[in-house]
């Protein structure tokens, strides 16, 4: 009896037409069972709740100052440039990497950081995430313009990742040749007045 | 030690990576042994559904449980709150916590019924008592498997319920106190038994499960399966060495149990989906309030499963003692009279059965309640060397053994729902009347199994084509 | 057939002790409680019942396990929850706390009022489903000036909260008192399990699902077993 019923499967064709259409209602239940399984690894309604965006008050930021806030685990800078800050971000675009962040036009800046090198809205305000893209460590401040240990001797101010050396300038661009492949990220952000920030959301959203 | 096979080089690639697995590991040896020429007997009906069915509902409660311990928290100050944020704000959670706490309802149901099915065949006897004992012990790792699960979610009668049992503990003589103490970690029940219970649900007691299922299923595998006539298939063999009764079970039981599982499936998903709490016998009303270690609710009960026993613990009362003092001695002086051993045996019965009274005089009731709750489940693991019928199947003993099994059955479920009421002396009772019965069945079993005119077992099994 | 009369004694049993059971249980049973209507599935006496929870019930109770933003399953937008169910200096995505200091509470009432999150579900019992016993709870307040707060309940004793709404009772008429009670406790019902249409909605599909299954199973069952004599 056992020769009859071989691997290759049933030559009834009785058994043949249930075990497929038996066969293909269990997969088409197995797929439905497991989605709700899969989905529960999705963000919960209290991360999302976590993550949701956060304002900041930029009226006491003076120019040269910058600022920190935390959004999604992650620090946001805001950074309120000088006049000569911004005067100067455009003279050194042939040492960045991508000075018109053109590389991964979806991933690192939303389009109303992408039109100029200032990389923002108000062209006064930065809004960067001060997260290293080489491998994730925070970088330092370095403001202060001129020669200094570990940077270029035309150094115009930006900062400095302490990890594995990339600087990046006050645009939050990275300098060529440094093991940080790209920009740093402008998260998605909103005015909602003169002196207060939304970040984690923009117009679109 | 197999030799290595080649396979020609024609072959299709199916044949050629099974060839290499096989040179490598049995599965095709595995398969045929265990499947395809593994022979069950033909003869199975609706009770033999339930072994399979216990597999997948464990299973169920593994991967509901895998997915659960990713956002449930073991602290006595956040667990609560987990479970309603699995509940709320976890995708798709509220769907895998009530797959989970009907599944544990479901895995009693569907082991009851499978225990049920060895009493009633005598699947138990012999070759088939290890088989019985891995279960036992399966039962047995079960029930504290459902005991510490129960502790988990952190509401009043998970705290309570755990409380008492965790106290029943230090009625134990001379060791009890500190017995319980270090069980619970503390003086009461709290964080610390919080996780330990955790990590013993979560991890310890889910691999003896497993060991002990596999350990079950191979030994079943070993002798063969038993059948509702309790007719030894492999007495009639053909030419080949076939049992003439018995089919490969695979693809006939393959595809029976599967469709019994998608029977099963529905009856789950209506509980799943329609009635989660049951009348809160499955998801009780007050676990609903947070663990309040100084407010005990007017009405603590087990859950249903665990009910039976529970009488059975309830029922030791201090009157109960001299009925059960009694009974020692009626059954010290049985045994002397009726059994045929040596002097010596008879003399250790005897003074066995007074050192036994002597402690039942000087200890009090609540400790023998216990030892009545855990005889009450150990007793099952004599079983096969109680039964002294001639014949394994009820289908072939005289008609009153069958009323005394239904009456087994209604006494279970009688002491079962005592188990869920409020103490009361019409209840206490009955518990009792129900525990005495509950001991009788077994105990005296060795005497009543053989009595009656026994029907002729035939030599092949009972079976109508359909 | 033999079996087959064995198993029907069994069955015949079990449908007695269950029916001896039950008769028992209907004699033991407590208090019966006022039924109260069911509104689960009318969204705007769900949204008019979170509105009276989050003005009166709010400022002592939590419900630590809700969070406002799931409110838009009763068909509210985010905008709406905002402006109007918000407790001051909570976001959306926060849950819902009480107003009021545990502590002081405790020190106030005597007992820390209880989070309502699942209190529906808690107080299910053999008088009727949890929102019957909150139904009639809420009804069940009267003047008693030996109490502290000056009233009692004939749901549950000598309770601690107060009549809280005490001032809504007096200037509605019974009816739309009830009304907004009702409101309230289908509210309360809601909030115990969010998931609950959705649960039975789903449910359906999976039977009907599993039904047919069944059938095919059943049917390849067949296929198979009829070789076998």
């Amino acid at each position: 009896m056992s020769e009859t019923l071989a691997a290759s499967g049933p030559n009834d064709p009785s058994k043949r037409t249930w075990l497929i259409a038996s066969g293909c209602a269990g997969a088409v239940g197995g797929i439905a069972a497991a989605v709700p399984f899969v989905s529960s690894f999705l963000p919960s309604e209290k991360a999302k709740a976590a993550g949701a965006a956060v304002e900041a008050d930029i009226s006491a930021l003076k120019p040269g100052e910058k600022m920190t806030v935390e959004w999604r685990g992650k620090p946001v800078w805001i950074v309120r440039r000088t006049p000569e800050q911004l005067a100067a971000l455009p003279k050194h675009n042939d040492q960045l990497a991508d000075p018109l962040s053109q590389r991964k036009p979806t991933e690192q800046a939303p389009e109303y950081a992408r039109k100029d090198e200032t990389r923002s809205i108000k062209p006064e305000y930065l809004v960067v995430v001060g997260i290293c893209t080489h491998l994730g460590c925070s970088p330092s401040d370095k403001f202060k313009v001129g020669p200094q240990p570990s940077l270029p001797d035309d150094w115009q101010g930006g900062f400095f990742c302490p990890c594995h050396g990339s600087t990046f300038d006050l645009a939050g661009r990275v300098f060529k040749n440094k093991p940080a492949p790209d920009n740093l990220e402008v998260p998605p952000h909103m005015y909602l007045s003169d002196t207060k920030l939304l970040i984690g959301e923009d117009k679109k959203a | 030690m197999a030799t290595f096979h080649e396979i020609s080089p024609n072959a299709s690639a199916g044949a050629k990576t099974l060839n290499w697995i096989d040179n490598r590991f049995p599965l095709s040896k595995l398969f045929k042994e265990h499947m395809s020429e593994y022979y069950a007997p033909k003869n199975f009906n609706i009770w033999y559904i339930f072994g399979s069915l216990s597999l997948l509902v464990l299973v169920i409660q593994i991967v509901t449980g895998i997915f659960l311990v990713m956002h449930y928290k073991p602290d006595a100050a956040l667990a609560f709150g987990s479970v309603e944020y699995i509940m709320r704000d976890v995708p798709w959670g509220w769907l895998i916590r009530y797959m989970h706490s009907t599944g544990a309802s479901a895995f009693f149901v569907v082991v009851y019924l499978h225990m049920f099915r060895g009493l009633m065949y005598g699947s138990y006897r012999k070759p088939r008592e290890l088989i019985w004992l891995f279960g036992c012990g399966i039962f047995l790792a079960l029930m504290a498997e459902a005991f510490m699960g129960y502790l988990l979610p952190w509401g009043q009668m998970s705290y309570w319920g755990a409380q008492v049992i965790v106290n029943l503990f230090s009625a134990i003589p001379f060791i009890g106190p500190d017995l319980a103490l270090l069980i619970r970690g503390d003086f009461v029940v709290g964080d610390a038994t919080l996780n330990r219970f955790f990590s013993f649900h979560v991890i310890a007691v889910p691999l003896v499960l497993l060991g002990l299922v596999v350990a079950h299923i191979i030994a079943l595998h070993e002798v063969g399966s038993n059948n509702p006539d309790g007719i030894e298939i492999k007495a009639t063999k053909d030419a080949n060495g076939i049992p003439l009764d018995g089919i490969p079970f695979h693809p006939y039981y393959s595809v029976h149990d599967v469709f019994a599982v998608s029977m099963f499936l529905f009856v789950f998903s209506a509980i799943v989906f329609f009635a989660p709490e049951m009348g809160g016998y499955f998801l009780e009303y007050n676990n609903f309030i947070p663990a309040d270690p100084f407010q005990t609710p007017l009405h603590i009960a087990p859950v249903w499963y665990f009910t039976p026993f529970y009488t059975l613990l309830r029922a030791v009362t201090t009157e109960m003692m001299y009925v059960l003092m009694a009974c020692v001695l009626a059954g010290a002086v049985l045994a002397v009279v009726k059994i045929r051993t040596p002097r010596l045996f008879k003399g250790a019965i005897v003074v066995g059965a007074l050192v036994l009274v002597a402690m039942m005089t000087a200890i009090d009731a609540k400790f023998w309640g216990v030892v009545a709750m855990g005889g009450g489940v150990v007793i099952l693991f004599f079983l096969p060397w109680l039964d002294n019928s001639p014949v394994k199947s009820i289908r072939y003993r005289p008609t009153w053994h069958k009323a005394l099994y239904a009456a087994f059955v209604i006494n279970f479920f009688v002491i079962g729902y005592l188990g869920t009421q409020p103490v009361s002396v019409i209840a206490g009772r009955i518990s009792q009347f129900g525990t005495l019965f509950y001991f009788g069945f077994f105990l005296l079993m060795p005497w009543w199994s053989r009595l009656g005119t026994f029907k002729q077992v035939p030599s092949r099994v009972n079976y109508t084509a359909h | 057939m033999k079996i087959m009369g064995f198993t029907k004694k069994i069955i015949l049993g079990m449908a007695m002790a269950l029916g001896l059971a039950g008769a028992v249980q209907a004699n033991v049973g407590g208090p019966v409680w006022d039924k109260a209507p069911n509104k689960i599935n009318d969204m705007a006496a769900l949204q008019s019942g979170a509105k009276v929870f989050v003005n009166y019930c709010l400022s002592c109770h939590s419900a630590a396990f809700m969070r406002y933003t799931r409110l838009t399953d009763i068909g509210l937008t985010q905008e709406q929850i905002k402006d109007n169910l918000l407790v001051t200096n909570s976001k959306i995505g926060d849950t819902m706390k009480a107003a009021i200091d545990p502590q002081q509470a405790k020190a106030w009432f005597g007992v820390n009022p209880p989070d309502l999150t699942v209190i529906a579900r808690s107080r299910a019992g053999a008088g009727g489903t949890g929102t019957d016993y909150l139904y009639s709870y809420m009804r069940g307040f009267y003047k008693d000036d030996t109490k502290p707060t000056g009233w009692n309940n004939h749901v549950f004793p000598n309770v601690a909260m107060p009549h809280v709404l005490w001032d809504m009772q007096a200037s509605m008429t019974p009816g739309q008192y009830d009304q907004t009670v009702g409101d309230l406790v289908n509210y309360l019902q809601w909030m115990a399990e969010p998931a609950q249409t959705t649960r039975k909605t789903i449910g359906l599909w999976v039977l009907i699902f599993l039904a047919g299954l069944i059938f095919l199973t059943w049917q390849l069952n067949k296929a198979y077993w009829k070789d076998i004599k």
